[in-house]
């Protein structure tokens, strides 16, 4: 997915809003393919950016007195 | 004793003593002044005429040798201890005969809490004037940060417990610290750069500025004018987590949210990775739900609009119906059946209805109809 510019958190959201439809029984039809894709894509997404984030500690230098 | 250079061919000499007292002259041309400083090394003793003391300047360390003469220091009755805050009034002397600078008193005051606290209040009323407390200007912590930064002083108990916190509450946090002086004269400025380069990190959203408990005076630079300034103006969001529960410096009053410990700063900051990871799951297990509820309702919408698809015909001709025996029964009211039922009678001839007796003529056989049946006749 090229989404460079979208966080985990607007994913989920997304994501979750995509069930909030589904479940709703609002999906059009022609969407449900597209939206259950969408889905999958926003799940994977989420779940490397999980994954994919090491913890990390960095001591920044002093600056120079 | 004058100041009188000794001459050698043109160069001018002046002995020890001679520029000792051209010093001490000088000198005593100041006016008298207020210091402030930290009562360290007092020395009384009952068999000299002065009490010594030794002012120092609690943020820098620098010091300052204070004379005062025993009876007036005596009738003060302060009790001062080492380490107290005092402003000190007099004037600048130079002990001659070592040539050394001290500081002659001529009142010592207390300088108390209550000095700190008036100047403090007035701060925070001119800052609070100024908007930057607002409730309005405070941001919303995002929900996962990028980066976390964390201004904190080097001693390692308020730093180990947002890391503790943190990494395990969410373990791929990324955290970077800067360390700084939390207390003293380069506090403020510390706090104020260290902050100014985080912020300035790429990714980092949300920075915790943290510092374990101290003295009232230990957490004065979290109250510095340019330490809110730096915290209310910072380009992402604060924690502030500064000293106890019950302390409140000026800076966690301008942070975007207040943590009353180190520990609860951390939490505040990052999302519980088990729970992150539930709700994902759960939502990934919706969509998929989802859709098949979605299609279960198209489908039953389907079925009851092919429902009402077959019914329709039959209704259509019901409706139909319906509305023609309506019309039938309008008609019906005006039919000239109910005129002739109240005893009048139509009379047709040449299968025209008669309407002057002048288009008959005697003779002409008519049709008379009446309201239950008809009859012919003949025009007489």
């Amino acid at each position: 997915m090229s989404d460079e510019a979208l966080t985990f958190e607007a994913a989920q959201k997304e994501l979750e809003a995509i069930v909030d439809k589904l479940e709703r029984g609002e999906a059009e039809l022609e969407q449900l393919t597209a939206l259950s894709q969408r889905g999958e894509e926003l799940y994977r997404f989420c779940r490397e950016k999980l994954d994919a984030a090491h913890g990390k500690i960095e001591e920044l230098a002093k600056p120079e007195a | 004793m004058k100041v009188e250079p000794i001459l050698y061919g043109d160069r001018k000499v002046y002995t020890v003593p001679a520029f000792s007292r051209g010093v001490a002259m000088w000198l005593g041309r100041l006016p008298p002044i207020w210091i402030e400083g930290e009562v360290t090394e007092l020395r009384r003793n009952t068999a000299w005429a002065r009490v010594f003391l030794t002012l120092k300047d609690p943020e820098s360390g620098a010091t300052l040798r204070v004379t005062m003469r025993r009876d007036r220091f005596d009738a003060l009755e302060l009790e001062l201890e080492d380490g107290e805050r005092v402003h000190v009034h007099g004037r600048a002397e130079l002990y001659e005969a070592r040539g050394e600078l001290s500081f002659r008193a001529h009142t010592i005051e207390r300088f108390g809490l209550g000095a700190h606290l008036a100047a403090l209040e007035r701060l925070k009323k001119k800052l609070a004037a100024e908007g930057l407390f607002a409730p309005e200007r405070k941001r919303p912590l995002p929900f996962l940060p990028r980066r976390i930064g964390l201004v904190t002083g080097t001693e390692a108990a308020a730093k180990q417990d947002v890391l503790t916190t943190v990494t395990t509450r969410f373990p791929p946090a990324r955290i970077v610290v800067a360390e700084t002086p939390v207390q003293g004269a380069r506090a403020a400025a510390g706090i104020v750069e260290a902050l100014v380069r985080v912020s300035g990190l790429p990714e980092v959203d949300v920075i915790i500025l943290t510092r374990g408990g101290g003295s009232f005076e230990d957490l004065l630079p979290f109250s510095d004018e340019t330490v809110v300034r730096a915290v209310a103006s910072c380009p992402v969001p604060v924690v502030s987590a500064v000293g106890h529960e019950q302390d409140v410096p000026l800076c966690d009053l301008a942070a975007d949210v207040r943590a009353s410990t180190p520990t609860a700063a951390g939490r505040l900051v990052v999302p519980d990775l088990a729970e992150v990871l539930q709700r994902l799951e759960r939502a990934r297990a919706g969509v998929e739900r989802g859709a098949r509820r979605t299609l279960e309702t198209q489908e039953q919408r389907l079925v009851r609009a092919h429902d009402r698809l077959r019914r329709a015909p039959a209704l259509a001709v019901e409706r139909k119906h319906a509305r023609l025996e309506a019309t039938a029964g309008r008609l019906r009211a005006l039919s000239p059946r109910a005129t002739l039922g109240r005893g009048y009678a139509i009379v047709r001839a040449r299968d025209a209805i008669l309407r002057s007796a002048a288009a008959v003529s005697t003779g002409e056989r008519v049709e008379v109809e009446l309201a239950d049946g008809g009859f012919g006749a003949v025009v007489e």
